[in-house]
């Protein structure tokens, strides 16, 4: 499993399909509706399963473990959401504390994980 | 020789890219291209800031709020263009009479034009821009898209320069290239 991370419009999804050559079909785009579903190789937007951990009381960390087997030949894109002060909002600080959770659980199951800055990659792990 | 400098606000973007742009003149002509355009007193008070920081440096300050290739109507192609900051640029590029008018669709697209001509005809060139990607919030959709029009221009920046710095608590993490 790889975990390729980077601010928003960064060019991270960009960088996925040059460096692994997906294609559409194989891309799943989570969603705050939808969540999150281990049947492609890409999983873009993660921050957005997190969103929905958040809507439905559920622990992302948790949940992902339980699925271990399903993601670990999978490839992650998340938003890294973590620069701003704190929400002012508590769902968005909630979301905020998710995703930074899952994404340290992530990084640490990672084989390789990426930041995408303005484009150009820089190798974290 | 272009360099493109990112990284987060009060960083020290700004100080470090007047000494690269100082360091690439190498005595010879220096432009300033000043692109804040000010709205009020607050505007007034960060340019008089700037324009004391970077007094004595040797350089020669050209106003080009938009339209920013104007600056080779009276700067010379061999010099040394600091442009500090696109941030600014796209914003007067988006809204050229008020704010309270509908962003104009085409302001990014002008903007990267405008400053991939300067990469490419100045012999040296410093761009600075502002990352303000990483903030758990779900903005409203003009702030979405002067985002993700800034990110465009920083994309198009970051893939034409030689170097691409970013600036964090006034240290450098080189992510492209190598320093002045």
């Amino acid at each position: 499993m790889d975990l390729i991370i980077g601010g928003a419009y960064q060019g991270k999804l960009e960088y996925a399909r040059k460096r692994y050559g997906f294609d559409d079909n194989e891309i799943y785009t989570c969603t705050e509706a939808e969540g999150i579903s281990f049947d492609r190789k890409c999983i873009y937007k993660s921050e957005e399963f997190a969103m929905w951990c958040v809507r439905n009381v559920i622990d992302a960390v948790d949940f992902l473990e339980e699925h271990r087997a399903e993601w670990k030949d999978c490839v992650f894109i998340c938003e890294d959401i973590f620069c701003g002060v704190v929400p002012m909002g508590a769902d968005m600080r909630a979301w905020r504390e998710m995703t930074g959770r899952m994404c340290s659980y992530l990084s640490s199951n990672a084989e390789h994980v990426m930041r995408v800055f303005c484009g150009l990659e820089q190798v974290l792990k | 020789m272009n360099i493109f400098i990112s990284g987060g606000n009060k960083n020290g973007k700004s100080g470090y890219a007047q000494d690269a742009a100082v360091k690439l003149a190498a005595g010879g002509k220096l432009y300033y291209v000043a692109t804040m355009i000010p709205y009020d007193d607050e505007d007034r008070v960060r340019i008089d800031r700037h324009i004391e920081n970077r007094a004595g440096m040797g350089f020669e300050t050209i106003e080009a709020g938009r339209d920013i290739q104007k600056v080779f109507d009276t700067a010379d192609e061999s010099g040394t263009f600091l442009v500090d900051s696109t941030t600014a640029l796209l914003l007067n590029e988006m809204f050229p009479n008020s704010y309270s008018e509908k962003a104009d669709s085409e302001a990014a697209k002008r903007s990267i034009a405008g400053l991939l001509e300067i990469a490419d005809r100045a012999a040296n060139a410093v761009f600075v821009s502002d990352y303000i990607y990483s903030d758990a919030a779900r903005y409203d959709e003009f702030t979405e898209e002067y985002r993700s029009s800034l990110a465009s221009i920083d994309r198009a920046l970051a893939e034409r320069c030689d170097t691409v710095i970013e600036v964090c608590a006034g240290n450098l993490i080189v992510h492209k290239g190598i320093l002045p």
